[in-house]
């Protein structure tokens, strides 16, 4: 703007190419919670694990086998391994994914944001996409980021051990995974998300979600009831993902119906939300 | 000698035109009705609005915001049609939206964002390039008043300052509508004067249209030049923000001495009516009755001063006082919606 004119003036296109509305929305929601240093530091926390599974596998490849004795699975740069990784790093999913998708919804419905962006050119697939993508952001960070850099690594250290299948095939069916777990978990917490207009009970509800079927799960394993270990809500996207990384179920339950029961919870999360994402409350 | 090269002054940006086809297109609402639940909340409402200051009056529930959310294609229209800019609000609302502006009137302040941060952010989902948002967001941010404080969270803003921002998030993709839902509320007076400055030098000066809910029928009489009124859902009337100093039936406070009762008996043969209010004699005349009267735009309260002076003279009754009482909007709008 010239340095005379300091009232209202029309806006010029400079000509420079838009981003789709979804991207707008995924792009904020992942850059606006990083400038939170404690986030920050906390996602760092998360590839910890990474780091010490690549120091067994490099270990290994000094020592020899005799670091299995020590690091167990740790070692393991197999599919199977792969997985076993993902597993463990579902606490980190489910504190993240708390506290950064809680609020993704339900501030929008507190302070009347839906009406501010359903103002704008933009539908419900843009918004809950971008919305969605924002979750699976996250997701990816502390779960396909990792593995990708793990197989890079241990492909450098040793690419004769497992040669392309580190390379390229563990990576696709970790993004694979990644993108369908990350999907329809992010639905499910958007849907909690779009139920209420404070964060902190969804995170109460999501996290009753995820520890809570797993504390019952647990239970039901101990107690030999190994058909109830169905009601763990994160367990089934492992076992599910045994189909993809061809390894043994992780849950006495079949992988189809963990899949069967997946598909199941992320339709009605669409549901929920096509039902409760609107620009206007309507009270009946 | 030195000599520096003449500064160069970039030419006033042109307003882009996001009508359909380009086309100068206004809006257009036909036998519009609708309901969230059972009960309709507008019924049959129609008209057709060129670019300019509306004022949309009511009283509270009377469908002034579910107005707006039809005009901006937030809810489903099943009954009557809705064209803005030349789209089709049914089924186009989307592309409409991109040459529309919002400013509700509850929330709208997306928390943990920064001014300058939430209104470029608001730029982007209407279709702007990132630098061109920011760059603009911090050109409507200077304009509304909120130079200084762009870089806050705008949690922290005061009332007076969402106000502010929710003006100038409506603003950044330089709309052609502008749709202001109570934008005054909650402000203290000096806040709210500013505000009513804005939206006069958008509607009046920086060619955008604008249409102003509100049931604060001052606010209407500072920015508006046209006034729709609605009553349970109701079209009630469409007219000039003066239309009601330039009705047939005029008011005069006349206050004088002299022989009264002549005076009196001549202007009743005009057919005037009469009220006491103290010391002042209040006339009614009927203007239609008067030649000269009627101008093209209404009524002038002019021939009516004239008459009641012709008539003093006649009688010898001297004048202390003579003067057409101002009828306010909001007398208007009362006699109106209490009808």
């Amino acid at each position: 703007m010239p340095v005379y004119e300091r009232g209202y003036t029309h806006w010029q296109p400079s000509g420079r190419r838009a981003s789709p509305a979804w991207l707008v929305i995924a792009r904020r929601g992942v850059t606006e919670p990083l400038k939170r240093r404690w986030l920050f530091l906390l996602i760092l926390a998360s590839w910890v694990p990474a780091i010490i599974k690549g120091g067994f596998v490099y270990a290994k490849l000094k020592a020899g086998n005799m670091v299995d004795l020590l690091g167990g699975s740790w070692t393991s740069i197999d599919p199977e391994g792969f997985l076993r990784f993902l597993e463990g790093q579902r606490f980190f999913v489910f504190v993240l994914l708390a506290i950064t998708g809680a609020g993704l919804i339900s501030t929008d419905r507190r302070e009347n944001g839906m009406s501010l962006y359903f103002s704008r050119p933009l539908g419900l697939l843009d918004y809950i996409g971008g919305k969605a993508m924002t979750i699976v952001g996250f997701y990816c960070l502390v779960t396909l980021l990792p593995v990708c850099l793990l197989c890079l690594f241990a492909y450098l250290i040793a690419p004769d051990a497992t040669g392309m299948d580190l390379l390229l095939m563990t990576p696709l069916r970790t993004l694979a995974y990644c993108l369908l777990a990350g999907a329809s978990t992010s639905l499910v917490l958007l849907a909690f998300s779009s139920l209420g207009t404070r964060s902190v009970f969804v995170m109460v509800w999501w996290t009753v979600l995820v520890q809570g079927t797993e504390t019952i799960g647990g239970i039901a394993e101990g107690l030999g009831r190994g058909g109830l270990q169905a009601m763990n809500f994160m367990g089934q996207y492992h076992n599910a993902g045994s189909l993809l990384f061809g390894a043994p179920p992780r849950l006495e339950v079949s992988p189809w119906l963990s899949l069967a029961l997946v598909l199941g919870w992320t339709v009605l999360a669409l549901w929920v939300l096509r039902r409760q994402i609107r620009p206007v409350e309507v009270v009946s | 000698m030195l000599r520096f090269p003449a500064p160069k002054l970039e030419e006033p940006a042109i307003k882009v035109n996001r009508s359909r086809d380009g086309q100068q297109y206004g809006i257009q609402v036909s036998a519009l009705t609708f309901a969230y639940v059972t009960e309709p909340v507008l019924k049959g409402v129609g008209f057709v609005l060129e670019k300019g200051a509306i004022g949309l009056l009511g009283p509270n529930g009377s469908g002034k915001t579910t107005l707006l959310r039809c005009l901006l294609g937030q809810v489903p229209l099943s009954r009557g049609e809705v064209s803005v800019l030349g789209w089709d609000m049914a089924t186009q609302a989307r592309s409409a939206r991109a040459g529309l502006g919002w400013m509700p009137e509850r929330g709208g302040v997306i928390p943990g964002m920064s001014g300058v941060g939430l209104v470029a952010y608001m730029g982007e989902l209407s279709g702007m390039p990132a630098r061109d948002a920011m760059q603009r967001a911090h050109e409507v941010l200077h304009y509304v008043g909120l130079a200084d404080e762009r870089y806050r969270s705008c949690q922290d803003y005061s009332q007076g300052m969402k106000q502010r921002l929710k003006l100038a998030q409506a603003l950044v993709h330089d709309p052609e509508w502008l749709f202001l839902d109570e934008p005054t509320s909650g402000l203290d007076p000096r806040g709210r004067v500013s505000i009513l400055e804005l939206i006069r030098d958008l509607a009046w000066n920086k060619g955008l249209g604008v249409i102003l809910s509100t049931h604060l029928l001052a606010d209407v009489e500072a920015v508006c030049h046209e006034i729709l009124v609605l009553r349970s859902g109701e079209l009630l009337a469409r007219q000039s923000v003066d239309t009601h100093a330039r009705q047939a039936k005029q008011v005069f406070e006349v206050e004088g001495f002299g022989n009264e009762d002549a005076f009196v008996a001549d202007l009743r043969a005009l057919g005037a009516h009469f009220e006491q209010d103290g010391r002042l004699l209040l006339v009614t005349l009927d203007l239609s009755r008067l030649p000269g009267a009627h101008t093209g735009a209404g009524f002038d309260a002019t021939a009516g001063i004239n008459a009641i002076l012709q008539v003093a003279a006649a009688r010898e009754y001297a004048l202390r006082r003579l003067r057409r009482r101002p009828v306010s909007l909001a007398e208007e709008f009362y006699r109106m919606v209490e009808a």
